[in-house]
């Protein structure tokens, strides 16, 4: 009697589990159309087309009448109903990891995610009433891509996968390399992530199109620096470059001294197919002095290069022992 | 699961009574602060200078403004950043900008408030003269929503909301600047222009780009002034009941290229 009733538990337990993984999913997808939606506010320049917040004209901001979405009420009013969507998703989140998840420091980052929601609709909210000031526009930007990393975080963690243990990942006997795949993948996220912040400087101090051509920049490799424009504009394009160089190390190392562990093969992969179409989302951007949609592509492109990155830097730091670090050439 | 769901329609119901105020209750109209006093009251106008500014080169053929984003605004729009008629430039601002004649005085504003309308998703009128202190009080005479966002830099940013046809928001411009962008951001393409003086000796050229500014007699600098085509100066010197022509040509090569 008492065996049944234990198996039973466990297959509850596994099955909330499950269900809460799946959870964990949807708030992630969920964040990425919130970071698109978000991105289409600056993109239309309609960020202070609601005056008021946390009201919409007056109105609780849920009974707003759909009639009165017009123009760029459309995309500000749209982006505060999806962020408190993704808010209450949130919530739940937290609450659902608190209740069933028996791993603290899961519990202690699901209560993090909803603490960085909580800080990310007060920014928002300042970013109207404050009539976005750079700092507060670049940090709620910033702060968006941190949460989208997080919810990605603990639906990773909370994934069967995860608590069955991840296999543990050996180089390729013919690898070497002086910097292990864990500190690699580390170096990038971090890469990606300046990118993100230069990006969101760029777009929040209106240099987007302070350099109007590209590849080159007005007409030479390195531009006349006559504006603090075009310095923001410039450094966004060299730090591409980086982060470039530094995904297709990862994903040749992994190519290279992994290529049998799909786990890491897999969003290698991705990362570097999202890698070119970011570059060519970029160029476009430029070239089509800013369409309102390609350009709000290539942020949300931005979030889910940097979500794959985390990702794989988590199951990198699992799944290759430390003990593995260097293979470190004989000249060394 | 049960306590799960109760616990999330609780906050849901939470969240609808804390985040708002009364659906039905139309916003209450902030209202600005009265024109304020202090200075001298303009001296009598017993002059005047006017003329044409003429528009040289291939005149920009008006673009057609895409309206679609609101289904209220249903009258076909162009573009007002080059009007030209009859070889003149229109929404040319000319003002007083210094010259002895107001050298060293001040002047009090006018009590009545310079008026900025909203009809048919655009301005009217889309360039205007205003004297700091002096009240603007912006109507919407549109059955839609608008924002009033001016983007200043010598005067802070205002930004306020109009839910209702006919709502009236005033506002006071503190210090001079021209000229001072006024946008909407829920219809992208709406633009105004003001220009903030410390006179009252400021006009707009109209039909032809004719325009007449009055003043008193005494010598002035005379600037003309272009949201796209720049700025031009000039000295005068008016005596009683003088009437003085004084010509300004814009050219197309001037234009200012947008971001």
């Amino acid at each position: 009697m008492s065996r049944s009733v234990h198996v039973a538990d466990s297959l509850h337990e596994e099955g909330e589990n499950i269900g809460l993984h799946r959870f964990a999913l949807f708030t992630a997808c969920c964040t990425a159309l919130l970071i698109f939606v978000g991105g289409l506010v600056t993109s239309t320049e309609s960020g202070l087309s609601v005056p008021d917040w946390p009201t919409t004209y007056g109105w609780n901001m849920f009974a707003f009448p759909v009639s009165k979405w017009v123009g760029g009420i459309f995309y500000e009013h749209s982006h505060r109903l999806v962020a408190s969507f993704v808010g209450f998703l949130t919530l739940i989140l937290a609450f659902w990891t608190w209740v069933t998840e028996k791993r603290q420091w899961v519990r202690m980052l699901a209560v993090a995610a909803l603490g960085t929601v909580m800080a990310q609709g007060i920014l928002g909210g300042l970013t109207v009433m404050l009539l976005l000031p750079t700092a507060i526009s670049m940090a709620h930007a910033c702060l968006a891509q941190t949460f989208f990393c997080l919810v990605i975080a603990i639906t990773l963690f909370t994934s069967p996968q995860w608590k069955n243990g991840l296999p543990v990942a050996h180089p390729a006997v013919n690898s070497v390399s002086s910097v292990t795949l864990p500190a690699l993948c580390a170096m990038t996220t971090a890469a990606i992530y300046t990118q993100l912040l230069l990006g969101a400087l760029m777009r929040h101090t209106d240099s987007g199109l302070a350099i109007r051509d590209f590849p080159l920049s007005f007409g030479r490799i390195i531009p006349p620096f006559m504006s603090s424009h075009i310095a923001i504009h410039f450094s966004h394009r060299v730090g591409a470059l980086i982060v470039s160089a530094m995904i297709v190390w990862t994903f040749l190392r992994i190519r290279s001294a992994y290529q049998e562990y799909t786990l890491l093969r897999r969003p290698a992969t991705v990362m570097f197919s999202l890698l070119w179409l970011q570059l060519a989302l970029g160029a476009s951007t430029v070239w089509s002095s800013k369409a309102v949609l390609i350009t709000t592509a290539h942020v949300v492109t931005g979030a889910l290069v940097l979500g794959t990155s985390v990702l794989l830097t988590l199951r990198a730091w699992t799944m290759v022992p430390s003990k593995e670090a260097a293979r470190v050439p004989s000249w060394r | 699961m049960r306590k799960l769901s109760l616990l999330v329609c609780s906050l849901l119901m939470l969240a609808l009574v804390a985040c708002g105020g009364n659906s039905n209750e139309l916003p209450t109209l902030p209202d600005g602060p009265g024109g304020t006093t202090g200075g001298d009251a303009p001296p009598a106008t017993t002059a005047s200078i006017m003329g044409k500014i003429s528009f040289e080169g291939e005149v920009p053929k008006p673009a057609r403004i895409q309206t679609s984003a609101d289904p209220n605004c249903k009258k076909e729009l162009t573009s007002e950043e080059t009007k030209v008629s009859d070889g003149g430039l229109e929404n040319v601002i000319i003002y007083v900008s210094g010259g002895d004649g107001v050298a060293g005085k001040s002047y009090a504003p006018p009590s009545t408030p310079v008026e900025i309308d909203q009809v048919d998703c655009h301005y009217i009128p889309h360039a205007l003269v205003i004297q700091v202190g002096q009240e603007l009080a912006v109507r919407n005479g549109d059955m839609t929503l608008h924002n009033i966002h001016t983007l200043g830099e010598a005067n802070p940013t205002w930004n306020v909301g109009q839910a209702a046809q006919n709502m009236v928001n005033k506002h006071i411009f503190e210090k001079p600047e021209v000229l001072l962008p006024v946008k909407c951001d829920v219809h992208g393409w709406m633009r105004a222009f003001i220009a903030v003086l410390t006179n009252p000796f400021g006009t707009v050229s109209t039909q032809g780009g004719k325009y007449e500014l009055k003043l008193p007699a005494g010598k002035f600098e005379i600037t003309a002034i272009h949201e796209k085509y720049g700025k031009q100066t000039t000295m005068v010197e008016v005596k009683d009941n003088d009437h003085t022509t004084i010509d300004f040509k814009f050219k197309a090569s001037d234009a200012k290229s947008g971001n």
